[in-house]
């Protein structure tokens, strides 16, 4: 026990310690790959938040449509419903002019391709549920579906037009 | 002519790389980061090792605080020495790497007081060249370990390691003593 090191021979070796060590494996590899993929995920998360919500509903609503096509019951005209049709889309019509009223009158054309491909989608998707509804009017669930896929298409429009999206 | 003026007169000119690679980094320019990687990587890794005391873990460590000054480059703003800070981040990337790992078991029955064994630091080490000092740091209790690197190694004050590590100021001195002691005793022994 006597032979304790000194306190200054401590310091001393301890002065002595290495500053670098080399590590035995190629780090970088690892780091690159992270920082790379951080990159992309970067441009992915950069890009507006909302979009995915809408891209993924313009999706449901097309599942929806199509699987509603394949299986439609025969064709029943009724004229209260398809007034109530012309009824909602005359409403959306003017809701939409006039929220793109309130955004100055902005073109499609100046919102970037993805954002542009969403609202057409989105508006597509309406197209082909009026369609579908006017060969079977008093369908309640494609109802719904229209003034669901309408809402959702005034949404994306209030969203892209918004301030927080004219500096891109 | 005056060969002081002259070097002095150079200094004002030349640009230093370490500055010019740190702010290409800042605008995501990859190359100059790998440079900023070369010069300070083994300085961070041997950080991380006695720290960690496991090499694997270090290499791991490691890793991630260059990952994480990719994204936190930006934060430098060159009020102290780049690495100064880079230090400060890989101490803090490290601490909360060994929170975050701190298992139950160690957390009930304190292993972070006890001291390793000579074999499983020989193991977990497994590198001849490493110095004898440091196969002795490796085996101090956790605690005693990370005071003893922060305070005598890195250069850090008690009042600061206290923080890090939230522990009172005395028991980081009390620590730091600790380890001194059985460091001195270690070391003579071989």
């Amino acid at each position: 026990m006597n032979n304790k090191m000194s306190e200054q021979d401590l310091f001393k070796k301890v002065g002595e310690l290495p500053t670098e060590m080399v590590p035995e494996r190629d780090l970088w590899l690892g780091i690159e790959r992270a920082i790379q993929g951080k990159q992309q995920s970067d441009i992915v998360s950069n890009s507006p938040k909302k979009i995915l919500p809408m891209a993924w509903a313009a999706s449901v609503v097309a599942a929806v449509l199509v699987t509603w096509l394949s299986f439609s019951p025969s064709p029943q005209i009724s004229q209260p419903s398809v007034n109530l049709v012309a009824e909602m889309r005359q409403n959306f019509n003017q809701q939409k002019q006039a929220m793109l009223v309130n955004f100055g009158q902005p073109q499609i054309s100046q919102l970037p391709k993805e954002m542009q491909e969403q609202l057409a989608q989105l508006a597509s998707a309406r197209q082909s549920i009026e369609t579908a509804l006017l060969s079977d009017v008093n369908n309640s669930d494609l109802l719904n579906l229209l003034r669901w896929t309408q809402k959702q298409e005034l949404e994306l429009i209030k969203q892209l037009y918004s301030p927080q999206w004219q500096s891109i | 002519m005056d060969k002081s003026k002259v070097i002095d007169a150079q200094n004002l000119f030349s640009v230093d790389p370490e500055q010019e690679w740190i702010a290409k980094a800042k605008q995501g320019d990859q190359q100059a980061f790998h440079e900023i990687y070369n010069s300070y990587h083994r300085r961070i890794y041997a950080l991380c090792w006695r720290m960690l005391s496991d090499k694997d873990s270090a290499e791991d460590v490691c890793q991630e605080v260059f990952v994480q000054l990719w994204q936190k480059i930006s934060n430098f703003r060159g009020e102290s020495k780049f690495s100064t800070w880079l230090h400060s981040v890989a101490t803090n990337i490290v601490l909360g790497h060994i929170r975050k790992h701190k298992n139950w078991l160690g957390r009930v029955f304190s292993i972070e007081d006890q001291t390793i064994p000579d074999m499983a630091v020989e193991m977990s080490t497994q590198t001849p060249d490493l110095s004898e000092l440091d196969k002795q740091i490796m085996r101090l209790p956790e605690r005693a370990r990370l005071v003893f690197v922060l305070f005598a190694v890195e250069g850090y004050r008690h009042e600061e390691i206290s923080k890090m590590l939230g522990m009172a100021v005395g028991s980081s001195k009390s620590q730091y003593h600790r380890a001194k002691g059985l460091l001195r005793e270690w070391v003579s022994e071989n």
